[in-house]
């Protein structure tokens, strides 16, 4: 049987926006994971079957450690994608986007990122969407999600797997095994629609200047 | 003079007691020269340091106080120095606790001690 294709995924943000809660969706994962305590990580197994066959992605979480100061390089080390998390109701968590984007470049230099704005079930949202514009400047995929309920959870490894395969048309042959969505969080579909043309109308206004990098 | 490993012990309990319960309360523990390095992060005067302390951002810390290793030597100008190594969890997270190493210059000043040299890091590779 041929060996499957596998690559390290490195979950980078501030802390307490979700990075734990969204790679813990994965049923799959909770069974294949691993504490590396010297390092402060936990590497999650996840695996997605796509059109050109099963693809498993080891995702690093931190143990915390960035609520102390950045990361270590040996974190960044290897990777072959990132995403990138802030949280969508506090403004300083997108503020550090550019940031960790930096920290990310310096070790990993041209690997395939997703910036994902997470928590936009929540109606008390503080960074809308005309203002997310970092990766139109970088040239990053966005995608808004929602851990809690599992809103686009697929769309960041869709799109990480298609860029690494190289294959644009790529398409996931069974659903992804999420567990079902936390019971105390109900998705409100039509406040989300509005959140998703908000995001259309913003990408149709012109890319900001690459001037305003630090805020 | 008393005896810097007793002085220096009681001095770490209290630092990390109230580290973790309202870490604002460090305030008087440093002075308008004291200097932090928090995970290479530099902090200078009590105003930076207390800045810095309070702006990390974990909502909970509990420092394994009866864990830690400490040692504690005497140096220069009746100051004593402190080298702490241990294990703190954040958030509650207990699966995941964090190695920390931290190192202290206590100095004398108008019969109290102040910590003139601070500096933490997590132990990771």
């Amino acid at each position: 049987m041929a060996e499957v294709p596998t690559f390290k995924l490195v979950l980078v943000g501030d802390g307490c926006t979700g990075k734990t809660t969204f790679v813990k969706r994965h049923r799959t994962g909770e069974f294949e994971r691993r504490y590396h305590a010297t390092l402060g990580v936990e590497v999650r197994t996840l695996p997605f079957y796509t059109t050109r066959g099963q693809v498993n992605f080891n995702v690093w979480d931190t143990a915390g450690q960035e609520k102390f100061g950045g990361l270590r390089d040996g974190y960044y080390i290897g990777a072959n994608a990132a995403i990138i998390f802030f949280d969508v109701t506090s403004r300083i968590t997108y503020k550090n986007v550019p940031n960790w984007h930096r920290d990310l470049v310096r070790v990993c230099e041209n690997i395939p990122m997703v910036l994902v704005g997470n928590k936009v079930d929540c109606k008390d949202r503080q960074v809308k969407a005309k203002s997310i514009t970092f990766h139109r400047r970088k040239n990053i995929q966005y995608y808004e999600i929602s851990a809690k309920t599992n809103y686009n959870f697929e769309k960041p490894f869709k799109y990480l797997a298609r860029r690494l395969s190289n294959d644009p048309n790529l398409e996931f042959t069974e659903e992804p095994a999420v567990k079902p969505p936390d019971a105390d969080v109900t998705l409100d579909r039509e406040y989300i629609a509005e959140q998703e043309r908000q995001l259309e109308q913003a990408v149709a206004l012109p890319v900001p200047a690459d001037d305003d990098d630090d805020f | 003079m008393s005896d810097p490993v007793q002085i220096g012990t009681a001095f770490v309990k209290f630092y990390y007691q109230t580290f973790d319960t309202d870490r604002s309360n460090l305030a008087s523990l440093y002075q308008a020269n004291s200097m932090l390095t928090f995970s290479g992060a530099q902090a200078m005067g009590t105003t930076a340091i207390m800045e810095k302390l309070t702006s990390l951002s974990f909502r909970k810390v509990q420092h394994d106080v009866e864990g830690l290793n400490i040692n504690i030597q005497p140096t220069v100008n009746d100051s004593i120095l402190v080298f702490v190594s241990g294990q703190l969890i954040a958030d509650d997270d207990s699966e995941h606790p964090m190695m920390f190493s931290q190192v202290f210059t206590l100095c004398p000043a108008n019969g109290q001690w102040f910590i003139l040299n601070d500096i933490f890091n997590l132990s990771f590779m």
